[in-house]
């Protein structure tokens, strides 16, 4: 009996050794499956979000493990390794992507609320803003004649025979535009006058002009053409007598007719 | 006494004879399910992950053809893990996008709040 015990001794020698080579790369993956797994199963958030992919993980891992206990399982045990770390990398992905959505959530709600509190203080900001206007323009308009109210642009703004705007009224009709801008439904009519210098016709047309390159103005900075009449009445109507420089000076002017908030406009002259 | 390596060896064979399972229909239609699903989720090859499950699902169905079961299903089980984290790479990539367009949008409206009158 004794004369066998050797030969078996051997035999079971060879295997344990060609196992132990075998299982070098299978080691390595249990190792590292192992450690995939380790640190999962202690991470609050992995197990919050993906239980089943940690339990799994566990799962083949220990079956790697006990397969590795046998003989010539090298395969076996690499490839329950590998699906371990898998599960454990897939539940590791979960957590992160639940994470993510979390903060999602809660920077969205963050977003509305500053969303909702800009808009607040821009609408407060334009009705501040609208108010001022509103008053500047009151301040501007000369009269509130039985034509509404009305605001004159008035004697330093043109020259002589001369329709173009100087640039010295760029902010009031900065002013005017703003306003128009603030209150959508009133619409203006804008009324062009001369001094009695030259003949009837062109002092007709030269107040038209000058109407128009008001009218061009707001245009250009925005007020749609829909909402702007255009008149012209000579040296009709003059404010002051045409006897003086300074006089003269009044009467030339452009005069804005505003409409009521309801875009109701008095008749023209 | 004499009888063990036998034994041992007739174990091994008997193991060798187990492998050759029946042929892994439902694993790869699982595997084929997983791979749809991370492509619908917007995955494509530049995903190593999807990569690795798509030539190992091919492998598993040439392996299916030559009637290798166990290896079959053992490529096919890692072609359905390899999907699934392909598809979870994904997703996790697509929320990270998501939240840095939130948070440079959110700081953008701190910053307007700030210069606000």
């Amino acid at each position: 009996m004794m004369r066998y015990k050797p030969m078996a001794a051997l035999t079971l020698l060879a295997l344990v050794g060609l196992q132990g080579c075998a299982s070098q790369r299978s080691e390595s993956a249990l190792d590292e499956a192992s450690a995939a797994f380790q640190k999962v199963k202690d991470d609050s958030n992995v197990l919050r979000s993906a239980p089943r992919d940690v339990i799994r993980a566990g799962e083949s891992l220990a079956r790697a493990e006990r397969l590795s206990s046998y003989i010539g399982t090298g395969a076996d045990v690499r490839h329950y390794a590998y699906l371990s770390q898998r599960y454990s990398e897939i539940a590791a992905e979960h957590a992160k992507l639940a994470l993510n959505q979390e903060r999602i959530a809660k920077l969205d709600l963050d977003r509305q609320r500053l969303q909702l509190a800009l808009r607040e203080a821009k609408l407060a900001s334009v009705q501040q803003q609208g108010k001022w206007v509103e008053a500047q323009i009151a301040a501007l308009a000369s009269e509130q004649t039985d034509r509404g109210l009305v605001m004159t642009l008035g004697d330093v703004l043109f020259d002589t025979g001369r329709a173009d705007l100087k640039n010295s009224a760029s902010r009031t009709v900065l002013k005017l535009v703003q306003f128009l801008q603030l209150n959508p439904r009133r619409v203006v009519r804008i009324e062009g006058y001369t001094d009695s210098t030259g003949t009837a016709q062109d002092n007709l047309k030269l107040s038209r002009d000058r109407a128009q390159s008001v009218a061009d103005m707001l245009v250009d900075l925005g007020v749609d053409e829909k909402r702007i009449q255009v008149e012209g009445y000579g040296d009709q109507y003059p404010i002051e007598a045409n006897a003086s420089e300074r006089g003269r000076a009044q009467n030339r002017r452009v005069e804005i007719v505003f409409s009521d908030d309801k875009g109701k406009l008095a008749a023209p002259r | 006494m004499r009888i063990q390596p036998l034994i041992l060896a007739m174990a091994a064979l008997g193991l060798a004879g187990c492998a050759n399972d029946p042929a892994p229909n439902e694993q790869l239609r699982l595997s084929e399910q997983a791979l749809e699903q991370a492509k619908a989720v917007g995955a494509t090859e530049q995903v190593p992950e999807l990569k690795l499950a798509e030539d190992k699902l091919a492998r598993a169905k040439s392996n299916l053809a030559t009637e290798d079961h166990r290896d079959a299903r053992m490529r096919a089980e890692q072609a359905e893990l390899d999907a699934r984290l392909a598809e979870a790479r994904v997703l996790t990539h697509k929320s990270e996008e998501q939240l840095e367009l939130l948070q440079s949008r959110v700081k953008r409206l701190r910053k307007q709040l700030e210069v606000q009158p």
